[in-house]
């Protein structure tokens, strides 16, 4: 219970930070790649560099990272098949041999068909993503986040002593 | 960009080097003690340990590896040794592929300054190696029986019964057993033939004969009715005939393997003949003894020091070869990887090239190299090659070559081994009491080949003595008229060439050896003790023979005796069983004849009342 209020907080606190749409975005984009696809996949490392180096917001790429990893895992079976399909593609056959003879392209585990799936998928997903998300934060600063802070569930909330708990908590750890 | 960010890289970056740093040698070289003398199943230890993880470079000053069944003794140790571990297959596949490796110092069988036992976690129990180490036992074996062949010992005085007492006959015994065993073959024919139904059926059957009169029987329908019945009886007669028949062939196929077991007796009497040959060391005067009396005990314990190293290897071999991959269902959620090409189908590890140099214990510098060591030769596509050779300040020659091929469904071993240009002098050419000589000058040269398919061996052992010279001044006068004849045959040749042939082709371990100077034994033996070992023979031969007297023929007569009772018994029943099926016959045929005369009777008395003549 503590977990997922901490969540919506880290969620509601994000939405309301100073950081830009495109930042949130780029933080729901890139956690959502590594929570897609299998953890330990070397590409992930990059996102992960990708992550401390860009300004995207480091909260959100973690909550989203939470949120598509349990996506994943219902969804992996789908991401399997996707992967048959694309490796088994006939016109790819050439490009997947030269890649795999390649230990570079080899390292990244693309002949695996979960890791090829969910990468995909991921990063099909995030074309339409970005701009969506983008445009979801902008509209939730400008006519929902008001709103939400005034909702009796919020403000009973954050009247409670658990509220006041992990603030405090949220204070110390800086 | 997020300075912070960047920061963290650098400092995960930094820590990774950090590790690296840290992460000793001493660390890796334990844990790499610890493995290996898992494998090893006695401890591996490694001095001088040095690991570049950038490189991928291992070196070492000393290696040694103890030997698990000699726990003071290490199999083999290496000095200097350097090599470096393929970067993408590690990180890739988990694979360690090697394309050369320099080993120096390498020596076999070193003594170790401490215990080297090793207390391992339990594993499983791998029986793969088993065959050689068996074949190596019974190769000690034949090398002790070998030891123990002695033409010089037989006398006439020879101590019958108290050689008897040592050999406890077995015949006896066999005999006595196979008597038991008549008698209740026996007992259980009796059994049989007095509790069978058949009797009680025959008297049945007759009772219903003899119950149907046919004079009595008046109407036609009765009368047909009475043969279908007497035809039932007959049938029911006829499977009476077929049982006793069938009785009749499983005593005889019982008593048949009686009769078996009785011309075994002979075999017997021949087993403990021979037995008793063996206890009084009697052998066999021909080439092939005198062959194997010679010179087996000197080349059998040579080649079973060289075929425990061969178990040694396909013992190793065995331990390090990895199983053939799994065919287990992937782990759910895991997907499938698609192998596009044989690239990365590796073997666990792959040595290509060890080049190889050391001493042995005799202190020849060698060198050499071994090739294609894998855990999977199928994977490789070749099999391991070795190949050392070399040569000390003497000119004392050494080689050893072979082939360790798993690529079949059969392991095949084969070793080449050459030893050559060896002094003779103040050695002794053969552990046998009849040439116990040393040799004042000579050299001496053996080549060993062995051929193992899975469990069936082949080999060849030639053995050389060249430029020999007897010592027999120090061994003084001859003592009796063999020694002088077997000095004066040995004394004209200054050559000496064996050939052992050791093979399990047909079954069990074979060992026959030959020499060019087992004629001149044999023809000195011919002259000495060739009378005194035949006398010995026949005295034996005439003992056991009295001992066993008669019992064979009492066996015989009891079989016989008994096999015609039952035989007696079973032809009353036969007979008893043919003259029921006698009696049915002539009561059928009573029956035909009483149904003709009633139908006559039918037809004329048709024909008196309407007038029409059936019997035309």
């Amino acid at each position: 219970m503590f977990l997922i209020m901490r969540y919506i907080a880290k969620l509601l606190k994000a939405l309301a930070s100073e950081a830009s749409p495109a930042q949130i975005a780029g933080g729901i984009i890139l956690g959502m790649i590594i929570g897609l696809t299998p953890l330990s996949s070397p590409h992930n490392l990059l996102i992960l560099i990708l992550i401390l180096i860009f300004k995207v917001n480091f909260g959100m790429a973690i909550l989203s990272f939470t949120v598509f990893s349990g996506i994943a895992y219902l969804a992996d079976p789908l991401f399997h098949s996707f992967g048959v399909y694309l490796l088994e593609l006939e016109n790819m056959q050439q490009t997947w041999i030269s890649m795999y003879k390649n230990e570079w392209w080899a390292f990244t585990n693309f002949y695996n068909t979960v890791v090829m799936g969910s990468f995909v998928s991921a990063v099909i997903i995030s074309i339409p993503m970005f701009p969506l998300a983008k445009y979801g934060v902008m509209q939730y600063r400008k006519h929902i986040h008001a709103k939400v802070q005034k909702w009796k569930i919020v403000q009973s909330f954050k009247s409670t002593k658990l509220y006041t708990i992990y603030q405090t908590v949220n204070r110390v750890r800086g | 960009m997020r300075i912070w960010g960047i920061i963290v890289v650098l400092v995960v970056i930094g820590l990774g080097f950090g590790a690296a740093y840290f992460i000793t040698d001493d660390m890796v070289e334990e844990r790499i003690e610890y493995q290996a003398s898992i494998i090893n199943e006695a401890k591996v230890e490694v001095d001088g340990f040095v690991f570049s993880l950038f490189k991928l470079q291992l070196k070492w000053d000393r290696l040694q590896v103890t030997n698990p069944n000699k726990t003071m003794e290490n199999t083999f140790e290496t000095g200097d040794t350097e090599f470096q571990v393929e970067f993408w297959p590690l990180i890739l596949a988990n694979k360690v592929i090697l394309n050369n490796m320099k080993v120096t110092g390498f020596e076999l069988g070193t003594e170790r300054e401490t215990d080297g036992a090793f207390e391992g976690p339990e594993d499983e129990e791998n029986t793969e190696p088993g065959f050689i180490y068996d074949v190596v036992n019974q190769v000690g074996k034949q090398a002790k029986q070998n030891a123990e062949i002695s033409f010089t010992d037989a006398r006439d005085d020879l101590n019958v019964d108290s050689l008897m007492a040592k050999v406890e006959l077995q015949s006896p015994d066999k005999i006595d057993s196979l008597r038991q065993g008549i008698e209740k073959t026996y007992t259980k024919w009796d059994s049989t033939l007095t509790n069978t139904n058949v009797r009680k059926e025959i008297q049945q059957v007759e009772a219903t004969v003899n119950g149907i009169n046919p004079k009595e029987i008046k109407q036609p329908k009765q009368i047909v009715e009475a043969i279908e019945n007497i035809q039932k009886l007959r049938n029911q007669v006829d499977s009476l005939k077929r049982r006793t028949e069938a009785m009749k062939t499983e005593f005889e196929q019982d008593y048949g393997t009686t009769r078996d077991e009785l011309s075994q007796v002979d075999n017997w009497i021949q087993d403990d003949y021979q037995r008793a040959l063996s206890v009084a060391k009697l052998p066999d005067l021909d080439a092939q003894n005198i062959g194997k009396a010679l010179f087996g005990e000197n080349l059998l314990g040579d080649y079973a020091t060289y075929l425990e190293y061969a178990a040694m290897a396909r013992e190793y071999g065995s331990r390090l070869l990895e199983s053939e991959d799994s065919t287990d269902d992937i782990p759910r959620y895991e997907g499938i990887d698609y192998h596009f090409t044989d690239k990365y189908d590796l073997p666990g590890f792959w040595f290509k090239n060890i080049e190889l140099s050391g001493r042995t214990k005799s202190d020849i510098e060698i060198s050499g190299a071994v090739k294609g060591m894998s855990s999977n030769q199928k994977k490789t596509g070749e099999p391991v090659k070795f190949s050392v050779s070399g040569k000390d300040a003497n000119g004392v020659k050494l080689s050893l070559g072979g082939e360790l091929n798993y690529l079949g469904d059969s392991p095949r071993e084969s070793f080449k081994l050459a030893y050559e240009d060896f002094a003779l002098t103040n050695t002794r050419i053969s552990g046998s009491d009849l040439l116990p000589y040393d040799l004042n000058s000579g050299r001496g040269c053996i080549r060993v080949n062995v051929n193992i398919i899975e469990k069936r061996l082949d080999s060849k052992i030639d053995y050389l003595a060249e430029d020999i010279n007897f010592d027999f001044a120090s061994a003084g006068q001859p003592k009796n008229r063999l020694e002088n004849l077997v000095r004066e045959a040995v004394g004209s040749t200054n050559r000496v060439d064996v050939t052992a042939l050791i093979d399990n082709n047909e079954g069990p371990l074979r060992v026959r050896v030959r020499s060019n100077i087992d004629d001149l034994f044999m023809s000195a033996l011919r002259q000495t003790v060739s009378r005194e070992l035949e006398n010995a023979k026949r005295k034996i031969e005439a003992e056991v023979q009295q001992r066993v007297e008669g019992r064979k023929e009492q066996l015989e007569d009891f079989k016989q005796q008994k096999e015609e009772e039952i035989l007696k018994r079973y032809e009353e029943l036969q007979a008893e069983v043919e003259e029921k099926i006698q009696l049915v016959d002539d009561k059928k045929k009573e029956l035909e004849e009483r149904k003709k005369e009633l139908e006559d009777s039918l037809k004329d008395e048709v024909k008196d009342r309407i007038g029409i003549d059936f019997r035309k």
